[in-house]
């Protein structure tokens, strides 16, 4: 193809593209894909106890969450605001997603723990076993 | 919609009303209701509802017989079951023999009687105000009226902008009319008597109103804690009184639906009319979880060290309120027979009430330990730095006393789910009569007998006789 075309990125620079995605990306795409790749992925800040007592809770019932601190990744803060956005209020942490689904904050955590649904959530995502 | 002065249609009054008149502001304006048309009337010594009734059925019969679809009267929003001020009426000579149609239900018609001040002293009927109603039918309306021969000698309902015509025609007495009219009277005496229970509760509410605030006001000027602990003196913020009163009332009202849920138990109502006991009182805990909300952004101390709770309460505090795994533990006991199912499903929530008050203790105590390092000794290189990452992190109190409510309230609702619905109105019953027999406990532990000291023994030493014959006899001493 001919190179000097102004029209799109990828024709012209595909490497490029893929470059500024990454770099530009949305963060709410990011957030998503982070929840994805695991069974329970848990977004939190190294300093809020709050973070500390759900990640007490899935250890609790042995399952193995992997956790996402946001102050100590670079697009931290742009996810925490995402984060914000997609629970309709503050604090952005925690959130759990389980399956790549998003749970919520921690009192739907602990509610869907109580009323029961939460273990069977685990159980289909294959962080739970028994 | 226009409001027509009677004046106009050149009408007279065939007798003078009886009772002296003053104006008032019409229920429905001082309300804000929309008022689709006027209806003036006139305050007299006794609120009649004998004039309503027959507004009603004229007004019934009015909009029956309406060809002209009249934007009609809208009733506003909210049934007005106590219009305050009496209708008059004037006495229309009239007559034509025609027999209106059923009348709607006086629900439909005059259901707000609205009018906006004037300097009338002529009513008018909440007709629809639209020019063309026809005048026979309210040739019909007033021969109505004077046809029920109401006892009462007042005058009868006013029509407007109409051009009156002459003497009036007797007309048979209709009996669907009649009972018409004794139904509207039934349901009439009905309104009165909802009226007065309606009026008395909020003369008591008011009574009890007067009486928290004084007992508020006393107890701020001695600097006590209400609903608590007596002796213990101090400040109180506004927030934690105001969590204090709001708790005090709540636990009356405990007091109530408990009788409730009792006497339907020992009545043995349908399950339906049971849920809505047992769903009332799950309403009435959501409603205390969402008064400890607002208190503990208030003042999350005073819900956390337990000082809206008494003494024995205290005792078995956690994290500002009751633990639930300790109170689901009090309860299996008591709550067969439970089915297999049923079994498994409350064991299962003891288990997980259980894994989520470790995990917000934990949390806790993290919290704690993180505000220890902040305010503990060492170099400090600035204090008001110091202080003020402190008070973020104390911040973050409220949010767990939020979640351990959360966690409370969780769990009573799945208790409900889990069990039947007697099964239901046993457990909160149970519930209800353990903080019961606490704060009892509570009471008489404070008010117990004290022997005062001797010697510096234990008072065992220093008894009467009585005392050493019942050595089993508790002795209140002071350590």
């Amino acid at each position: 193809m001919h190179c000097q075309t102004t029209g799109s990125w990828g024709s012209y620079m595909p490497t490029t593209r893929t470059a500024a995605t990454v770099v530009v990306g949305d963060p709410l795409e990011r957030i998503e894909r982070l929840a994805s790749e695991n069974a329970v992925v848990i977004f939190s800040m190294s300093s809020c106890c709050m973070c500390h007592a759900v990640k007490r809770l899935f250890c609790g019932m042995g399952v193995n969450p992997s956790v996402i601190e946001l102050d100590q990744d670079p697009r931290g803060r742009d996810m925490e605001k995402a984060l914000i956005r997609l629970l309709g209020a503050s604090p952005a942490v925690p959130v759990v997603f389980v399956g790549g689904k998003l749970v919520g904050a921690m009192d739907r955590v602990m509610a869907s723990h109580i009323n029961g649904t939460l273990v069977p959530l685990l159980k289909q995502a294959g962080a739970l076993w028994l | 919609m226009a409001n027509h002065r009677v004046g106009e249609t050149g009408l007279t009054e065939s007798r003078p009303p009886n009772h002296h008149h003053h104006h008032n502001i019409p229920y429905a304006v001082l309300h804000g209701m929309n008022v689709p048309t006027s209806f003036i009337h006139q305050e007299g010594s006794a609120f009649g509802f004998g004039e309503l009734e027959e507004a009603i059925v004229l007004q019934g019969v009015n909009i029956r017989n309406d060809e002209a679809k009249a934007p009609l009267f809208r009733p506003a929003a909210t049934l007005e079951m106590f219009p305050s001020w009496p209708i008059r009426f004037q006495q229309t000579p009239r007559g034509s023999s025609k027999s209106g149609g059923e009348s709607t239900d006086s629900g439909s018609a005059v259901n707000t009687i609205c009018s906006k001040t004037e300097n009338q002293l002529e009513p008018e009927s909440p007709i629809s105000t639209k020019n063309t109603t026809p005048l026979d039918h309210q040739q019909e309306m007033a021969s109505d009226f004077s046809r029920t021969g109401t006892s009462q000698n007042q005058p009868v309902a006013k029509l407007p902008q109409e051009k009156r015509r002459g003497s009036t025609s007797e007309k048979q007495l209709d009996a669907k009319t009649l009972r018409r009219l004794a139904q509207n009277r039934e349901a009439a005496r009905k309104s009165r008597l909802r009226k007065k229970a309606y009026v008395q509760q909020l003369e008591s509410s008011r009574i009890k109103l007067t009486q928290l605030e004084q007992d508020l006001q006393r107890s701020r000027s001695q600097g006590f804690f209400l609903g608590g602990s007596a002796g213990a003196v101090g400040n109180i913020s506004s927030g934690a009184a105001i969590f204090d009163m709001e708790y005090s009332r709540w636990l009356e009202d405990d007091q109530r639906h408990m009788s409730e849920l009792r006497t339907g138990l020992n009545a043995h109502l349908s399950d339906s009319d049971l849920r809505i006991i047992v769903d009332t009182y799950i309403s009435h805990y959501d409603e205390i979880f969402r008064l400890k909300v607002v208190a503990a952004k208030a003042d999350v101390f005073h819900l956390i060290t337990g000082m809206w709770t008494t003494p024995a309460e205290r005792c078995f505090l956690w994290m500002g309120g009751f633990r639930p795994s300790e109170l689901i533990k009090m309860l299996i006991s008591q709550l067969d027979p439970l089915t297999e199912q049923q079994v498994m499903g409350i064991y299962s929530l003891q288990h997980s009430s259980q894994q989520a008050e470790e995990a917000l203790t934990q949390g806790l105590e993290q919290l704690q330990q993180s505000l220890t390092d902040t305010i503990a000794g060492g170099p400090v290189i600035d204090g008001m730095q110091q202080m003020a990452v402190a008070l973020g992190k104390l911040a973050n109190l409220e949010g767990f006393v939020r979640q351990a409510d959360n966690l409370r309230q969780q769990t009573l609702h799945q208790l409900s789910r889990i069990l039947t619905v007697r099964q239901a109105a046993r457990c909160f019953l149970m519930i209800g009569e353990y903080y019961g027999h606490l704060r009892a406990l509570s009471s008489l532990w404070v008010s117990r007998p004290r022997e005062s000291m001797m010697s510096d023994d234990h008072s065992c030493q220093t008894t009467t006789d009585l005392q050493m014959v019942q050595p089993s006899q508790i002795h209140f001493s002071d350590f």
